[in-house]
């Protein structure tokens, strides 16, 4: 009973969606807003799409990379160095880092773009020229560092404040026993913190890989999916342009939806993936001592 | 004391009068005197046609008043939805403002208590088409459509076969004589779908290839040289080769920092590179789209040359920016070639970019010269159209929505948009307006319609185009070879399905 206002959210908010997405990727429905039921027909299409295949590519390409870069990678550091240098530094350091994440993403995106610019002064140009080197047009010949470091910028202050909160839960006895046995801070990062926070780690894991594999709104206000063809254009980007975003007002929800609905099964296939190997199950059950 | 002050007033009051007098008697005599009156006659023929127009369509508008009157009082309000998207194409929707209240004069002068209000949106950048037209389509579905909507003219076959819009036959055929007969009628062409006429033209317009006068000179052309360009480019004597030529010469020397430019965004200015190959658009015969496979091979391999080869068009012109990569080093004379559009002259001017007399002076334009000698230069059009919802017509307002669009179809009233924006006019009478003569570019340009090709009215035309912008993106990024772009190319559009498109070498 006290479950069912929760049931309602998850029923409204994602199973209508869902099901309603899986019906349209069985249509051809374009702006006419016709049920004209084809089958396969989407699926097959996908399959046989070279630039579905490209794109395939590119969502692995950046999901790993920000995942392991900033995501979970950035994001432990930080909270290993704030959390092991004097507290008030710590917290301002943290604090910056969320910045990314409280700015308007439109905002936060044209900051990108003028840092990224070709002009001399530019912010990276800008830099560039302290060591007497050339203005490089970066969105053009490094478009996946700048999609990675736009998004992993963003994505880093979800892990850095769980992990911060994990680490500072570890009891200071632990510490405290370590360094009285000698450890170096090396050794009690990789001895006694790192395995304790070993949860809170997979956690973020599992769930940023679920957001990386939706995510697409800074793609979109950065590169748009160029500058070349299909360069940096990720599933979740292919299926909006697909169904909302043509210059002439075409649209294909049908095979858009189609592209969605292989989003919602990777996801779901992940989910249960990372529920097995990272033993999730073991993070919910009751625990057997009372500490 | 009372006497001496009740007799102050008087005092100033005559030395008033007495000034004011003084000031009328100096400013008769000092004023230059009013021109004398001369009579301005109109050709007789041309007044009694007016004459008569303006008698018909007074009579329509009393017709309507009584079908109005019985509604009582009130106020009509009709939603109509523009798009520029350049900001100067904003008397898309301000004439209608100055229609209503031409109608509204009309109305209270008739006694009538009801008046119509325009509701009016006028989208501009950074909105653009795709978006403009996603935003009608989810209006529609949510009941809140415009009454009137300006759109491409492409778009005309889907809207009528998904029943967003009402066939106008009965509608231009009663107001035939008021203005109708004076539309140009070619453009009549692009509104027709399945026989009926579903839309009336707004505007139309060419598109150019721009080039700095200033440049060329400093190249070494003569005088001569430069005005000649456009009638060579015409005669096929001056092809897309000798533009990359000479566009090189330009950068190899210095001159510019840019070749050629090209629009930043999607649009469908690039299939002029195709069509003066040769392409194919559209078979007439048959209702398909087309696509030309030698033509392709051409201009795929004539866009990597320009950018990989001859270095004339920047490897970032498509991630670029409409100011800083389109409008900028063009009117700064950095870039020498600019494949535009007539409304960017209008674009230019009206933000300050370039004056009239700077444009005269240093800009020229041509048709889009012929791929190789033995081909035909092109240009390309894109009439807009105005349609009546069938919302509007649900409402009961698409008389009243139709009236408004016959009054703005007004060769003055198109001339303000036309002149203000660089499109061309869209109705005879509109050429002989003062304002659209004096303004020499429209008249310039105008031969080029002889020589454009309209968009398929097609409903997969926008799959192509889409198909073909990415393909282009790519080679000029550098990530496809012009071979590897055109398999790309041919495979996306085999895609579409040989329904929709021929394909033919």
């Amino acid at each position: 009973m006290f479950l069912a206002p929760s049931f309602a959210l998850i029923a409204v908010f994602y199973l209508l969606p869902v099901l309603l997405t899986l019906l349209i990727s069985f249509t051809d429905m374009d702006y006419s807003f016709q049920w004209n039921w084809v089958g396969l027909k989407n699926y097959v299409q996908m399959v046989s799409d070279p630039i579905a295949a490209k794109v395939f590519n590119n969502t692995l390409l950046y999901v790993f990379s920000t995942l392991t870069l900033f995501n979970v990678g950035a994001a432990l550091v930080i909270s290993l160095i704030t959390v092991h240098i004097p507290e008030r530094v710590g917290q301002g350091y943290r604090a910056l880092w969320l910045l990314p994440r409280i700015t308007p993403s439109t905002v936060y995106a044209l900051l990108w773009l003028w840092a990224v610019r070709q002009d001399p002064t530019a912010l990276f140009n800008w830099i560039l020229g302290f060591f007497g080197m050339q203005p490089v047009n970066w969105l053009h010949k490094h478009p996946w560092p700048i999609v990675i470091l736009v998004n992993g910028f963003v994505g880093a202050s979800f892990g850095m404040i769980i992990f911060t909160a994990a680490l500072k839960s570890i009891p200071a006895d632990y510490i405290r026993a370590a360094r009285v046995d000698g450890a170096s801070t090396l050794q009690i990062i990789r001895y006694v913190e790192l395995p304790l926070i070993k949860w809170p780690l997979m956690f973020v894991t599992a769930y940023q890989t679920l957001s990386l594999l939706t995510s697409y709104e800074y793609i979109l206000l950065v590169t748009n999916g160029g500058p070349g063809y299909y360069t940096t254009e990720v599933w979740a980007l292919y299926s909006y342009h697909l169904a909302f975003a043509q210059y002439g007002g075409v649209v294909k929800f049908g095979y858009g939806a189609a592209l969605a609905t292989v989003l919602v099964i990777l996801g779901l296939v992940l989910s249960i993936l990372y529920w097995r190997v990272f033993r999730l199950k073991e993070l919910m059950i009751e625990p057997k001592i009372e500490v | 004391m009372r006497r001496r002050g009740a007799s102050k007033p008087v005092t100033i009051l005559a030395a008033l009068i007495v000034g004011i007098l003084i000031g009328a008697v100096l400013g008769y005599a000092l004023s230059p005197k009013a021109p004398v009156a001369t009579t301005v006659t109109a050709p007789s023929g041309d007044l009694e046609k007016l004459r008569a127009e303006n008698k018909q369509l007074k009579a329509k508008v009393e017709e309507l008043t009584k079908k109005l009157a019985s509604a009582g009082e009130g106020e009509i309000t009709i939603k109509v939805w523009t798009i520029g998207p350049d900001p100067p194409s904003e008397y898309r929707l301000k004439n209608f403002q100055i229609a209503a209240d031409m109608l509204n004069k009309w109305l209270a002068a008739l006694g009538s208590k009801v008046r119509v209000k325009i509701d009016g949106q006028f989208f501009v950048r950074p909105v653009e088409w795709g978006e403009y037209k996603n935003k009608f389509y989810l209006a529609y579905k949510s009941g809140k459509a415009p009454d009137i909507y300006l759109t491409g003219h492409e778009d005309v076959g889907f809207l009528a076969a998904n029943g967003y819009i009402i066939p106008l036959d009965d509608y231009i055929k009663e107001y035939w004589d008021v203005v109708y007969y004076d539309v140009i009628p070619t453009l009549w062409e692009a509104v027709k779908y399945q026989g009926k006429i579903w839309a009336v033209p707004q505007d139309t317009e060419a598109r150019p290839m721009y080039f700095r006068k200033d440049i060329l000179k400093k190249l070494g052309w003569s005088d001569e040289e430069i005005a000649q360009l456009p009638e060579k480019v015409k005669r096929g004597e001056f092809t897309l080769q000798d533009l990359l030529e000479v566009a090189k010469e330009a950068v190899d020397k210095g001159l510019v920092e840019r070749g050629i430019l090209h629009r930043v965004k999607e649009g469908y200015d690039y299939f002029q590179f195709y069509l003066a190959y040769g392409g194919r658009l559209w078979d007439a015969q048959s209702g398909k789209m087309v696509f030309t496979k030698s033509a392709w091979r051409k201009t795929l391999q004539w866009f990597h040359d320009a950018v990989w080869k001859y270095k004339v068009i920047s490897p970032t012109q498509f991630s670029g920016d409409w100011d800083k990569d389109f409008h900028g080093p063009f009117t700064q004379g950095k870039a020498l070639f600019l494949s535009g559009g007539t409304w960017h002259k209008g674009e230019w001017v009206s933000k300050g970019l370039l004056t009239n007399e700077e444009f005269n002076e240093n800009v020229g334009y041509m048709l889009h010269p012929a791929g190789e000698p033995g081909k035909k230069p092109v240009t390309l059009s894109h009439p807009l159209i105005y349609t009546i919802t069938k919302q509007a017509q649900e409402r009961g307002v698409a008389d009243v929505a139709f009236l408004l669009i016959t009054l703005v179809t007004d060769p003055h009233l198109n001339a303000n948009h036309a002149v203000k924006s660089s499109h061309l006019a869209i109705l005879y009478s509109e050429i002989s307006d003062s304002r659209y003569k004096k303004e020499p570019f429209l008249a310039d340009v105008a031969y080029m319609l002889d020589y454009t090709t309209f968009i398929p009215n097609h409903p997969k035309w926008g799959d192509y185009s889409r198909i073909v912008f990415n393909v282009l993106r790519g080679v000029e990024s550098g990530d496809l070879t012009p071979d590897q772009a055109f398999n790309e190319l041919l495979n996306g559009i085999k895609g579409l399905g040989s329904d929709a498109v021929i394909i033919e070498d």
